[in-house]
């Protein structure tokens, strides 16, 4: 039973990890109808430039901001350099996930030679042991709840209550409307890679150090259970990726607990397919999710 | 017919025979060693999830050949090396092992072919005729009837028997009695286990969890914890590219105290050791890891040339140092070498004619000299004599199935990540343990 | 020697023509967004193996576990294979063929495959898991002296590739490629004049279906081997673009698709001289190649190498 319970302590923490990815992810889909299938491996680069500020001694922590920076200007110019005048172009819309594939192999190719094959772990320490019944949790895991709540209280912010925000949901729900409405769609566009860029960012280092060593191929594995969380919640929802990501977080590691730890993610993905098909449009949809892609 | 007519005649028929018998590349039986450059192939992944391998590989061939070209070459051939990247995986290999066969025809060895892909690659290089020296462990070869096929390191199985003897004779600590296995699902690690079990519960001791852990994940919390909930007294693991993770883990969850854990002989490795060392800490590595190797002894003119080369090789691969001590680079070393050997010993640039005799020299027939480098048995083949390689990796005595083994020692590391003897089984201990785990 | 490369390329390129009209009939007619599709060729692959494999108690198999190993003869197992890949196309279609976005189809196949790869892995006594299956037999090899088998397995499967593709333009020049075209255009007015859509695509998505399990035989046959490795997540997103660079929609597009991508490129970039700087770095820039070439094809070409011919009836009323 105490099994269980520091199972759902871990799951909390997978869940923070997967959040904050989840929702840059589900944003980056939900406004510029993108599947963004190098997400992971910007996540990776991310996680790399942290560490290797890191080797120069500077804190971890700065080392999130450094890399949520990082992420922003990455994935801003990755959109306006590669994306957007593919999407100019009337690429179709499988054909920019064909693109986004490209761009994922070229990155992880490119990063190999750059840092190497080696797993690398940060050189932080764990903070000590925190004891609550039978949850175990260090306080850096402790940390990263925190930071999680906190970005998910942001976006939330940002949604709900500035005019970027509520330019963003009308975008998101229907650009040509938002755009006849006068609603800056570029400038929109360029700050959501922006902040989804930062999130993007910032999740590869959290879960670099959450996973203690890290290496390029760990990119490829994070886009997939960042995928099933955003799907799960209801594509383009940031709210849906929060529950899609604590409902993945925390029936990974319960089932971890329950029954054998290979097929923690099966279960995991299981129920995704099982969600899928008894609510095919996620959990949360907005109206229109039925329409035909855009 | 005039003497030297009748030597015209026979010239001249003898060339119109070469002509003829195979169109360019190689020559027919002891008739020379041809000319132009020779090629050494390393085919391992080089990219994808196990792009670690490949490199040690090539470190062995960038070695090696200085080894041989300094010395005269074969027959005044230069060696040189390249690589075919296997991509990781076996369908992608297939092309890539055949691309390499039809672009060169200098091939005189390949070395390589992991356990990712050595299924559909040995059995290609084979039917061209080339030896290859494969660095893969499953038991799929333990009796293969593929001749060019030739095998280094020991089946995985042997590996697991070490470990269990380290478990229950190792120096420093009494028997352990309570063992967890932790190894990750893919291709190479799953046949510790089964071995592992036999030997350890037949011997007195008791399995108390077998976790099989999907390698690359983000985390191992859960499984950590329920692994530690059975108490056990020592971990066995090989989960590369994932140890740290997962050693890291076990160390926090159980209060900042390790847990002794035991590794193959592929955790005797830079990569593996830089990656768990940065996640729990040198002292905590130096003090609980034990690791099983095969009993290099890192020393004599062999390995000395080695080392030499190999430190020389940083200029074109700046890691390649850092592979003194890796297993599979010392015995690819050895391989490269014995085949070179092995062309100077026949005369021949035929692969079909110096590839039986690859083995000879390995084991070496009766009266054979022992040589430690490929000068030293060059000079001996030139005074007539037959000879015995010993090279940087030890002994090698093939078996039938050209499957060489030497015996296991235990290992640990030093502070800088050396490989440091520890003990070693007796004869009665390896006896007793092939026994119980059945081979 | 050179002539077994010559093989190996001309044999790929079979099971990859054959493997791209498949995902075209699923794709590119039905319009399903099949990211599952490796499965199919993966499920046709070990049913193959399996019914061709002797059991695993056999002496020299004995270090596999695996389910089957009914050892039936050629060409039984690949008939096999190619039901088990119709087979598979009915559950995941139930799943798939309801109204839904294409992308969310598409994710969630994706993740299926995932799902379907791990469990594999880690169930060992069933297909051997990550080791995979060895030594499977390759049809008639003992009727064929080794020099020569090669050139009858290339004759082998292009026959195969030939009936292949015989199918796949009848289907699309058939009433039930003009329906589903039809209905790709505009659903609302094909339902209307009583054509049943999800019947359709459902039958076509079990074609393609069938289609895949066959490529995976061939595969199989040819490497006497089947691994998880093999049958990984990207492959199908490979496929994907070799159908779209290709071509959409069109069966001599998915056929230049083809022969250009999975083939074309991935081979092309093992010509790179590798001796060059350290170990792993130009295998890494052939994958930078690869990813260079399929984004040039798409900026310079985004409708396909061949376009899907637009098709313009004559005598509509004015």
């Amino acid at each position: 039973m105490s099994l269980f319970v520091a199972a759902f302590g871990f799951g909390l923490v997978s869940m923070s990890v997967i959040a904050i990815a989840a929702v840059g992810f589900t944003m980056q889909f939900g406004i510029t109808n993108m599947i963004n299938l190098a997400y992971g491996e910007v996540m990776i680069s991310s996680a790399y430039v942290a560490y290797y500020l890191n080797k120069a001694g500077i804190s971890i922590w700065i080392g999130m901001v450094v890399g949520a920076l990082f992420g922003a200007a990455f994935s801003f110019l990755l959109n306006r350099i590669v994306y957007a005048p593919f999407q100019r172009k009337g690429t179709s819309y499988l054909g920019m996930v064909i693109v986004s594939l490209a761009i994922s192999l070229m990155m992880a190719n490119l990063l190999l030679p750059i840092v190497g094959y080696y797993s690398v772990s940060y050189q932080e320490g764990t903070g000590g042991l925190i004891r609550l019944g039978a949850i175990i949790l260090t306080t850096n895991q402790i940390l990263i709840i925190g930071i999680a709540v906190v970005v998910m209280l942001l976006i939330h912010g940002l949604l709900k209550y500035t005019r970027l925000g509520k330019a963003m949901r009308a975008t998101s729900a229907n650009p040509t409307l938002a755009r006849n409405c006068g609603i800056p769609t570029q400038r929109v566009v360029d700050a959501v890679w922006l902040i989804t860029g930062a999130l993007c960012g910032l999740a590869g280092v959290v879960a670099a150090l959450n996973s203690d060593s890290f290496a390029i191929a760990n990119g490829a594995a994070f886009l997939i259970t960042i995928l099933a969380a955003a799907v799960l919640g209801g594509a383009g929802q940031p709210y849906g990726a929060m529950i899609g990501a604590v409902l993945i977080g925390l029936i990974t590691e319960l089932s971890a607990a329950a029954w054998s730890p290979e097929y923690k993610e099966v279960v995991a993905f299981g129920v995704l397919v099982l969600v899928m098909v008894l609510r095919p449009q996620g959990l949360l949809a907005k109206r229109g999710a039925m329409a035909a892609a855009g | 017919m005039r003497g030297f007519e009748r030597y015209k005649v026979v010239s001249a028929v003898g060339a119109l025979v070469l002509f003829v018998a195979c169109g360019g590349g190689s020559s027919s039986s002891g008739s020379g060693l041809g000319s132009g450059a020779l090629l050494v192939g390393v085919i391992a992944p080089f990219t994808g999830v196990d792009a670690a391998l490949g490199p040690a590989y090539y470190a062995a061939c960038l070695a090696a050949a200085p080894s041989i070209n300094n010395n005269g070459g074969v027959g005044g051939r230069q060696v040189s090396c390249q690589q075919f990247d296997t991509r990781g995986e076996p369908a992608d290999a297939v092309p890539a092992a055949n691309q390499m066969i039809a672009s060169n025809s200098n091939l005189m060895a390949v070395v390589g072919c992991t356990s990712d892909e050595a299924a559909t690659v040995a059995p290609i290089i084979n039917r061209a005729h080339i030896p290859m020296f494969c660095m893969t462990g499953q038991t799929e070869f333990n009796k293969t009837t593929l001749p060019y096929f030739h095998r280094l390191v020991p089946a995985d199985i042997f590996d697991a028997y070490a470990m269990v003897g380290s478990a229950l004779y190792g120096p420093g600590h009494a028997p352990y009695k309570r063992a967890a296995l932790v190894f990750g699902n893919d291709i190479g690690s799953q046949a510790f286990v089964a071995p592992a079990t036999n030997a350890f519960t037949k011997l007195g001791g008791t399995i108390v969890i077998n976790q099989p852990i999907t390698l690359g994940a983000a985390s191992y919390r859960t499984e950590v914890a329920a692994m530690l909930l059975t108490k056990p007294d020592v971990i066995l693991t090989e989960a590369l590219g994932s140890a740290g993770t997962y050693l890291k883990e076990v160390k926090t969850q159980n209060g900042g105290q390790m847990i002794p854990f035991i590794g193959t002989s592929a955790t005797i490795d830079p990569t593996w050791f830089q990656q768990v060392r940065d996640a729990i800490g040198v002292a905590d590595l130096t003090k609980y890891y034990g690791g099983v190797d095969l009993g290099y002894s890192f020393s004599g003119p062999a390995y000395t040339e080695f080392q030499t080369n190999l430190n020389a090789a940083a200029s074109t691969f700046a890691d390649a140092p850092k592979y003194k001590q890796r297993g599979s680079t010392l015995h690819l070393y050895d391989g490269i070498i014995m085949t070179a050997l092995a062309m100077v010993a026949t005369n021949s640039a035929d692969p079909t004619v110096y590839n039986p005799k690859i083995k000879d020299i390995a084991n070496g027939t009766s009266g054979a000299t022992v040589v430690n480098t490929y000068k030293d048995g060059v000079a001996a083949i030139k005074a007539g004599k037959s000879i015995r390689f010993v090279g940087a990796g030890g002994e090698n005595t093939f078996d039938q199935y050209n499957n060489s083994q030497s015996g296991y020692i235990w290992v640990t590391y030093d502070n800088q990540g050396n490989e440091v003897k520890v003990g070693q089984m007796t004869p009665q201990q390896t006896q007793d343990i092939s026994a119980a785990g059945g081979i | 020697m050179n002539s077994y490369y010559a093989i190996n390329l001309l044999i790929y390129a079979g099971v990859d023509i054959i493997a791209c009209l498949a995902l075209n009939l699923q794709f590119g007619v039905a319009g399903i967004v099949n990211f599952s599709f490796i499965v199919f060729q993966a499920v046709g692959a070990y049913t193959a193996a399996v019914l061709s494999m002797p059991p695993d108690t056999a002496p020299d198999y004995s270090f596999q576990i695996y389910v089957g190993g009914l050892q039936l003869p050629f060409p039984i197992p690949w008939i096999g294979g190619a039901i088990a890949g119709g087979l598979l196309a009915v559950p995941v279609g139930f799943v798939v063929l309801r109204k839904l976005r294409s992308d969310y189809q598409a994710i969630a196949l994706l993740v299926l495959s995932v799902i379907a790869n791990t469990v594999i892995t880690n169930a060992r006594p069933f297909l051997n898991g990550a080791a995979g299956l060895a030594l499977v037999p390759a049809p008639l090899a003992d009727l064929f002296d080794p020099a020569t088998y090669g050139y009858f397995y290339v004759g082998l499967t292009a026959v195969c590739t030939a009936l292949v593709a015989l199918v796949a333009f009848r289907i699309v020049n058939s009433p039930y490629g003009r329906t589903l075209r039809a209905m790709r255009e505009h659903e609302v007015a094909a339902t209307a004049i009583g054509k049943n859509p999800v019947a359709l695509k459902m039958t076509i998505f079990i074609v393609g279906g069938v289609i895949a399990g066959l490529s995976g035989g061939i595969l199989t046959g040819y490497i006497t081997f089947w691994a998880p490795s093999v049958w990984l997540y990207p492959e199908t997103i490979i496929l994907f673009a070799a159908v779209i660079v290709g071509g959409r929609g069109n069966n001599l597009g998915a056929v230049l698709g083809a022969l250009l991508v999975p083939v074309g490129f991935e081979e092309v970039t093992r010509f790179i001289p590798s001796s060059i700087g350290p170990p792993g770095l130009i295998p890494a820039l052939q994958w930078v190649a690869i990813g260079l070439l399929i984004i040039g094809f798409l900026w310079f070409r985004p409708e396909g190498v061949r376009p899907e011919p637009r098709r313009v009836f004559e005598g509509a009323p004015d």
